[in-house]
């Protein structure tokens, strides 16, 4: 048995165990990312960091062995800015918005990108029921609506943007534009936290067109199911498919982070497609944590993500030998669960889901 | 005394290389299946199988990599995962020759980039493909080739190329190709035959550089010539780098001659002046010879044959009178490659005492009482270590020497493993004598290629003697020793990484708890020591705690070896008390700065430590000492920097270095690291504003708080000691103003009046920046200019000013 100090109580504890189980158990709250409880641990994100103020050291929790005689602080001020330089610094490298940016800027907050979704995929019923729970004005606002979203749309950077309100419409049934005054400027409406992209590079965008073009022709005029769902379809999916689960946006509200929106790039941000199993990479979102990689360690038959290059530039990718629908056949499910932010999710996601929340 | 022949294995493996280049259509799976059967298939063989398929292949084609993973233990995760970690491998196909441009901090403080930019422009390489079209060279910007005295470098395949300016680029490589051509092959075979005279000539990696071996084989030539009655003895590093090739000549009174700086073709009058050839007849040809040239020419006068002993000793002296040496005891003596010679001069003495002893404690108890810490940087000390290893159960203990020596600007466990690869052992085997364990692995760089053959030599040799092997002498010890070639990761110098590098995986330092003494290599107990510890091991045993305790300061004890080098007159490698002050390493070792220069820091311990202001520099070499001053002992490099350095840009300098060679785990170190260097450039491009340098120095304190490894830990102490030392020439930064004259961005070149129009920079400028105008003062054309430097080289009047953009005209 070994006695530790946390946050000035006296523990008295089995040899072996990490900072973090033991602060667990005395019930304090230690936030992590990169740690899983029964998966061998990694110390890449630092944010449960703690000080021994014995050595006056910091220390990652999840994977620090208790020693005697350490005096461990979870919760002071210092510990605390550190943790939030920590996830600050996680966010410059994390290109990728947390709600799509018509979504944003939207006066009456439409889930735009999912009814673009559910439109695309012809579920008709799913998109009129997103449009009755997600209302909160009396009457639909595209019709008096200057655009905001469209011209917030990333497709209009190398292209025409996706005529949004003209889906909104078509997806409300109604006929008769209402007698209003035009909407002058967004209202605020009451929004979590939002991660940015940043600036992308006019071939990383052509690349998400390519991806969201693939045998669509795009119509401007909505007459029909058929007409809408391919327009539908040409939305890049700029939010996040994991924006309601994902721990990184959460520590990010815990912490009250503000992206600032400079960011830093150690990769193309491209999205990688395994329709087979229902997955999608997208590199730009991942914080290198290496969960993915260690989940799949045990079962060495398959093809499974790794990492490669060094340093600033490394990426967790398919192996080089590999093909990117060839990794990942039977474990695609288990890594989507345990990746804390949405660099692997469900490509077609799970809209109904999404609705609850 | 019999000596044997000796061979070096350094060329032949170059050769190798070439032969497989040229075959047309490898057969890429009966190579890999014959390197396979040779190396191995366990998971743990990778880096060996792929280092030896590059060999083979010179580049790791995707076939090759997919046919290892078919027939080994090795996932395709695991092979991406190492191939990519590790600079050494190559992913798309090199040309023929690699040029490897030197980009230590003695290179670059002498205008590095500029002579890489040379190369490029010149071979019209690109950033891309980095080989020309021609697929004859490829450029390679290398961390450090450890030729800090000859900055800057430059290395085309086996052949060094020092003190490279960017204007002599075409001749170097005319010269390369005609060396490629007419490739003699120089006598490597060393014959120890007994004379009545001793000729020592270094063949450390510095006098090779500085053409040792054309000396040598002159040597033997005239020799031959006239049949003197010589024994020739290669030597390692006397540490007098500045003053290469040296040459000792020792006559039958045992009377000693060094000759510094000898040059092609002096090499047979200095033999001459000593040593008389044997028969009458070549006597007479020889004087008769050496009267009419004393006539004709005046190359007589000033040979350094004629110059006074007194003159000709000083040098040496006055590099050497300040300097103790332990771990470089007998330098310029003994010979790397003989075990007999070492033998005879006491080799293996301190072993064999500690064999006699009945207590293995008391070897640790003398290493504690010693007081040696660590040579790696940290300082921990070395009896503690031991003692802990000593007590952990294990079916196998492992001790492994740290040879993975990356910092730019450092060269001393180089230069230790080839001229003391005997002692290296020794102090290995005495680390497992006394902590019971039964295997030593020697993890070295693989830009080493010279410390890994003569390692490899003395390990074969000690297992021809007995000194290797089972029941050593008898006793019942057994000690195997195995070699470990690095594949150019920085972050292997870190012990955990090192382990992990050791098991074929990417190369990532991991927390500690538990220590590799506990818990290493494959899960076992796992000794690392520093090269430079482990040379410092015989010694103390020899000659008690206390003879090494007497030596130092009150927490640091004994000497310790610096690569020093940067702007200084002498520069070498140099082993020095603990407790000598910095300045007396500048001043008195070193002579001070180049004329009309002024001394204005040093930079020591490399990437991890921090620049020491000339005004700091009564500070005694000390770990705490260092420490409490921002900087670090780290591992020895010592880079004098003057007035024309500029702080802002040695930071961005380092700060490049580690964020290039961070592993990329750790949150702090991978992204923390690379913003620092954002702000940096922005600040050496004038970009920056001076709110930028607080959040810089915040940064900087997050980041050595927040990194889980020595190497994230230490990578601000560059910027923070020069935000201390030199802040006031950060703000300059911000306003556009660098008083070094180094940062480019903020530079432009102009012809002043001095210029009388000779047209030579007209000439020379690569860009036709400069119209060609005879008998006119010259006008650069800032909008074409690129700051090569070429025409301020060649211009004969120093007309040429590098002056500030916002000065006017």
């Amino acid at each position: 048995m070994i006695s530790i100090k946390i946050d000035t109580k006296e523990f008295s504890v089995d040899e072996g165990m990490t900072i973090l189980e033991v602060a667990r158990k005395a019930g304090c709250k230690i936030p992590t990312l990169c740690h899983k409880d029964g998966i061998p641990h990694y110390t890449s994100c630092m944010v449960c960091m703690v000080l021994d103020k014995r050595t006056n050291n910091f220390i990652p929790s999840c994977s620090s062995l208790v020693q005697p005689g350490m005096d461990i602080d979870t919760s002071g001020a210092e510990v605390l800015n550190l943790r939030k330089k920590a996830i600050d610094l996680l966010f410059t490298e994390h290109r990728a918005e947390c709600e799509a940016p018509c979504r944003v800027v939207c006066p009456a907050g439409y889930n735009i990108p999912l009814m673009n979704r559910l439109l695309g995929s012809e579920d008709l019923t799913g998109a009129k029921r997103l449009y009755s729970s997600g209302l909160n004005t009396p009457f639909l606002w595209c019709w008096n609506c200057p655009g905001y979203c469209e011209n917030a749309c990333r497709r209009r950077k190398i292209d025409i943007p996706v005529s949004i309100r003209n889906l909104q419409i078509f997806n409300s049934g109604e006929t008769i534009p209402p007698d209003s005054e035009p909407v002058q400027k967004p209202q605020k409406v009451k929004k979590r936290f939002s991660s940015f992209t940043g600036v992308l590079d006019p071939l990383e965008l052509s690349e998400w067109v390519k991806e969201s073009d693939k045998e669509n022709i795009r119509h401007r005029e909505l007459s029909d199911r058929f007409s809408a769902a391919a327009e539908a379809r040409s939305c890049m999916h700029c939010d996040c498919r994991a924006a309601g689960d994902c721990r990184l946006r959460d520590v990010a509200e815990e912490f009250g982070i503000k992206d600032t929106g400079t960011k830093i790039v150690n990769a193309p941000a491209l999205r990688k497609i395994n329709p087979a199993t229902n997955l999608i990479f997208e590199n730009a979102k991942c914080i290198k944590c290496g969960l993915c990689v260690r989940i799949c360690e045990d079962k060495t038959e398959e093809p499974a993500l790794c990492f490669i290059n060094r340093g600033f530039i490394s990426i967790i990718s398919e192996p080089l030998t590999d093909n990117f629908v060839d990794v990942l056949r039977t474990r695609a499910k288990d890594c989507i669960e345990i990746c804390p932010t949405g660099a692997l999710s469900c490509y077609k996601g799970n809209p109904s889901d999404e609705i609850k929340k | 005394l019999h000596f044997k022949k000796l061979t070096t294995n350094r060329t032949d493996t170059v050769n190798s290389k070439c032969e497989c280049q040229e075959k047309s259509a490898p057969d890429i799976a009966g190579i890999i299946e014959e390197v396979v059967r040779q190396i191995g298939t366990e998971k743990d063989k990778v880096i060996p199988i792929l280092q030896e398929v590059q060999k083979r292949l010179n580049w790791l084609p995707s076939e090759a990599l997919k046919q290892i993973c078919r027939i080994t233990e090795i996932t395709p995760g695991q092979i991406s995962g190492v191939s990519t970690f590790y600079s050494q491998f190559r992913h798309i196909p090199a040309g023929k020759h690699t040029i490897r441009i030197c980009q230590g901090t003695a290179c670059h403080v002498k205008g590095a980039n500029l002579i890489s930019d040379a190369f490029r422009r010149v071979l019209k390489i690109d950033t891309e493909r980095n080989t020309s079209p021609d697929d004859l060279f490829s450029v390679e910007e290398v961390a450090c080739l450890g030729c800090c005295t000859l900055a800057p470098v430059v290395q085309i395949d086996d052949k060094t190329f020092g003190h490279v300016k960017p204007t002599e680029v075409d001749n170097i490589i005319a010269e390369f190709l005609h060396h490629a051509a007419n490739k003699k092959k120089v006598k490597d075979v060393v014959d120890f035959s007994t004379g009545s005279a001793e000729i020592r000539i270094g063949l450390g990696s510095c006098c090779v550089a500085g053409g040792s071996r054309e000396i040598l084989s002159e040597i033997i030539e005239v020799r031959e010539k006239y049949d003197l009655d010589v024994k020739l003895k290669p030597v390692g590093c006397v540490g007098v780098c500045n003053q290469t090739p040296l040459m000792e000549i020792i006559t039958g009174e045992n009377k000693h001659s060094r000759y510094t700086n000898v040059r092609k073709g002096e090499a047979e009058d200095i033999i001459l002046k000593h040593i008389k050839p044997r028969s009458l007849n070549k006597k007479v040809k020889h004087r008769l010879n050496d009267l009419i040239d004393t006539f004709l020419s005046d190359n007589k006068i000033y040979s350094p044959v004629n110059a006074p002993e007194e003159l000709r000793e000083k040098v040496l002296n006055d590099f050497l009178k300040k300097q103790f040496h332990i771990a470089t005891d007998k330098s310029g003596i003994l010979s790397p490659e003989s075990l007999d010679e070492y033998l005879l001069l006491d080799g293996f003495k301190s072993f064999r005492q500690c064999m006699r002893l009945s207590d293995k404690q008391d070897i640790i108890n003398t290493i504690m009482e010693s007081g040696l810490r660590g040579r790696g940087g940290a300082g921990f000390p070395t009896g503690k270590k031991w003692e802990i290893f000593s007590r952990q159960k294990g079916s196998q203990k492992y001790v492994v020497c740290n040879g993975d020596e990356g910092d730019p600007g450092a060269f001393m466990d180089r230069m230790l493993l080839e001229s003391f690869p005997y002692r290296v052992i020794e102090g290995m085997l005495i680390a497992g004598f006394a902590t019971g364990a039964g295997r030593g692995i020697f993890y070295i760089r693989a830009e080493y290629p010279l410390a890994v053959a003569r390692i490899r030599n003395a390990i074969k040799q000690c297992y021809t003697a007995g000194i290797l092997g089972e029941n050593i002498n008898g006793s019942g010890f057994d000690f195997n020793i195995d070699i470990f070639e690095g594949a150019g990761a920085f972050v292997c110098g870190e012990e955990t990484a090192l382990i992990t590098s050791l098991e074929g995986k990417r190369g990532t330092p991991h927390i500690r708890p538990p220590y590799p003494a506990v818990k290493g290599f494959r899960d076992m107990p796992t000794l690392v020591n520093n090269v430079e510890t482990l040379v410092l091991v015989p010694w103390i045993i020899d000659k008690g705690p206390a003879a090494f305790n007497s030596i130092g300061t009150e927490k640091s004890k004994g000497t310790k070896v610096f690569a020093l080098a940067g702007k200084i007159k002498k520069g070498g490698l140099i082993e020095v008390p603990m407790g000598t002050t910095i300045r007396e390493i500048v001043e008195k070792i070193g002579d001070g700065v180049a004329e009309g220069r002024r001394f204005k820091a040093v930079q020591i311990g490399g990437p991890s430590g921090g620049c020491i202001p000339e005004s700091l520099s009564d500070t005694p070499v000390d770990y705490e000492e260092l420490a409490r001053l921002g900087a670090m002992m780290g591992s020895g490099g010592l880079v004098v920097l003057d007035d024309s350095d500029c702080m802002v840009d040695m930071a961005k300098y380092f700060l490049t270095f580690t964020h290039k060679q961070s592993c990329g785990k750790c949150t702090f170190c991978r992204i923390g690291t690379k913003h620092m260097l954002n702000i940096l450039t922005r600040l050496s491009e004038g970009k920056a504003e001076i709110s930028e340098i607080i959040e810089l120095e915040s940064l900087c304190l997050s980041v050595q708080k927040g990194s889980l490894c020595g190497l994230g830990k230490t990578a601000p102490n560059p910027v923070l000691t020069g935000l201390k030392y030199f802040r006031e020439e950060y703000e300059e930064h911000t306003r556009g103003i660098c008083r070094s004259k180094r940062c480019m961005t903020l530079l432009r070149y102009d012809i002043n009046d001095k210029c009388t129009g000779c047209t030579k920079c007209s000439q020379e400028c690569p860009v036709k920046a400069i119209p060609f105008l005879p008998y006119e003062q010259h006008v650069i054309d800032q909008e074409i200019c690129t700051k090569c430097d070429n025409c301020r080289i060649v211009c004969p009047e120093n007309a040429i000013e590098i002056v500030n953009l916002n000065d006017q005209y």
